[in-house]
């Protein structure tokens, strides 16, 4: 019977599932990585049965990688072929002390094995989309439809994603254990693009599976602790990655009102803000003060702080936002700081100015800013009192827009601009 | 005090497999179950694994769990009740039941 009321920390399964893997592919080789897999899901199966009949053990973890380190041995000798050779590897411990050791070994190893996981697959052969499915799948733990939900993409692409992942990774054959600390600098910058991205998944829309796409931000911010306290080397940016994370995440909640809607950041209730979360970013963001090199990730956390610190919409500083968005444009540029630095310069300095900027964005980049770019210029127009204009492009963004919750904060503005427009005087 | 089977009847056609994240939900309802049944449930019981071997009438053994219906036995537990009506509450309360899973109740003649 249930002994007792011991209970499992929240996304206990889902993170000793990735560490697992990680550490059985590390002795086993990316190879038998679908073995690994289903070893890893079997053992999960197992606890379901025992721990509901025999309660919870003292430590989850240990009897979880006992387990899955048996089930992998059977798995093995059942293949003749490699037998020898790998269940040496995992047989090497035999008594119980060395069983013991092992299990400390693995505790303390385990951000490493799942880190170094996530290093291996941030290859350069391999495209960044299947990284993170990949990522989310083996190192996070999602299930497949999982991944799909919270990327927001068909069963079937999230599957070929990690598939070709997968694929892609046999085919380089290189192993966990041959990630030596150059590879793992070279790969720094995709590994933290990557963790970023994740976020971004589930920060940037408020579509689909909200507890989901929580967890997509909570799993990056995860990721990147991992990364600070295991790569010493490159800590600075990656505590600014860090800290950017944390400021952003802070708004979660204060994104949607009481009735599901999105909220814009100029209405957003301040108070709801996580401020504990807010003062820990802070803190990360001193310690990346730190290095000699300016990532984009200092940047961004530095503009998002500044959004944070402001009282009000109204206080927002504006001028240091856009002295922020143009150094980032000098050490990451693309469309969307340009757009940025323009919304920013259309605060600071005056809607004409905003004007000028974003009517300077060339054709090709203004496509792919779809529909941001429509609603910016929407934004500035009706400041400048052109509501006329300002409904034209709130109309194209309207078309353009991917997901329910952004056409009907357009579809607001249409109307407010439409009532302004009937009422000149207001 | 009679003892109840309860027999976890599973849909034959594989479903997806559980994430890691519904499996420690999954167990969280376990917990639940024992806390709230804990005396009554005399065996927790065990799962079935999907595989199974049928020996017929006359010595033929066939492989796969015996398929009737759409359902094949996914595993059991027993519990001790008065009579089939609070047998069937424990049942109502157990996660299978809850995750949509039918459930046979079948009371031991106690013959032995």
């Amino acid at each position: 019977m249930m002994q007792d009321s011991r209970t499992l920390v929240d996304h206990f399964f889902r993170h000793e599932y990735g560490r697992l893997v990680a550490v059985l592919t590390r002795s086993l080789g990316i190879r038998n990585l679908e073995l690994v897999e289903d070893v890893v899901q079997s053992s999960l199966s197992k606890a379901l049965v025992t721990w509901r009949t025999n309660g919870i053990p003292d430590d989850p973890a240990a009897w979880l990688f006992r387990t899955s380190r048996n089930l992998a041995i059977d798995a093995i000798r059942r293949t003749q072929t490699e037998h020898r050779l790998l269940s040496s590897k995992l047989l090497a411990p035999e008594t119980r002390d060395e069983v013991a050791n092992q299990t400390v070994h693995f505790a303390e190893e385990v951000g490493d094995e799942s880190l170094r996981l996530l290093f291996l697959c941030c290859h350069p052969n391999i495209p960044l989309e299947s990284s993170i499915a990949f990522a989310l799948k083996t190192v996070s733990g999602f299930s497949t439809d999982e991944v799909s939900s919270a990327l927001l993409i068909t069963r079937a692409n999230a599957e070929k994603r990690i598939t070709r992942a997968k694929e892609r990774l046999r085919e380089i054959g290189t192993e966990i254990t041959e990630l030596d600390n150059a590879a793992l600098e070279s790969r720094i910058d995709a590994v933290q693009s990557t963790i970023y991205l994740v976020f971004n998944e589930g920060y940037a829309s408020s579509g689909g599976h909200t507890t989901l796409r929580k967890d997509l931000c909570e799993e990056a911010i995860r990721l990147a602790l991992m990364l600070v306290a295991s790569v010493p080397s490159v800590a600075t940016s990656s505590c600014a990655l860090l800290a950017l994370m944390l400021m952003h995440s802070a708004r979660f909640d204060a994104r949607v009102d009481m009735h599901g809607s999105v909220v814009l950041l100029k209405d957003q209730d301040r108070s709801r803000w996580d401020w504990n979360r807010i003062r820990e970013a802070l803190d990360w963001m001193s310690k990346s003060a730190d290095g000699t090199r300016l990532s984009r990730y200092h940047v961004e956390a530095a503009i998002a702080w500044e959004h944070c610190r402001a009282e009000s919409f109204d206080e927002i500083d504006w001028s240091m936002i856009a002295v922020h968005y143009k150094c980032l444009q000098r050490i990451h540029s693309g469309p969307m700081v340009r757009l940025n630095l323009a919304i920013a310069l259309s605060y600071s300095s005056s809607p004409e100015i905003g004007l000028t900027f974003l009517s300077d964005i060339v054709k090709e980049d203004r496509t792919r800013l779809r529909p941001w770019w429509d609603c910016a210029m929407a934004d500035v127009l009706s400041r400048m009192g052109n509501f006329e204009d300002a409904i034209s492009h709130w109309q194209d963004a309207l078309l353009l827009a991917s997901n329910p919750d952004q056409r009907e904060l357009i579809a607001k503005q249409i109307a407010q601009a439409k009532n302004k427009k009937a009422t000149p005087s207001k | 005090m009679a003892k109840f089977l309860l027999l976890y009847r599973d849909a034959a056609e594989p479903r997806t497999q559980p994430s890691p994240e519904e499996m420690q939900a999954f167990l969280a309802m376990w917990g639940e179950w024992f806390q709230q049944f804990g005396p009554k449930i005399v065996d927790g019981g065990d799962a079935l694994l999907p595989t199974g071997r049928v020996l017929m009438p006359g010595g033929e053994v066939a492989n796969g769990p015996y398929v009737e219906a759409k359902e094949v036995i996914g595993g059991f537990s027993v519990v001790e009740a008065e009579h089939y009506g609070s047998a069937v509450e424990i049942a109502k309360a157990c996660p299978i039941a809850k995750i949509g899973g039918a459930i046979e109740i079948r009371e031991f003649a106690g013959y032995n």
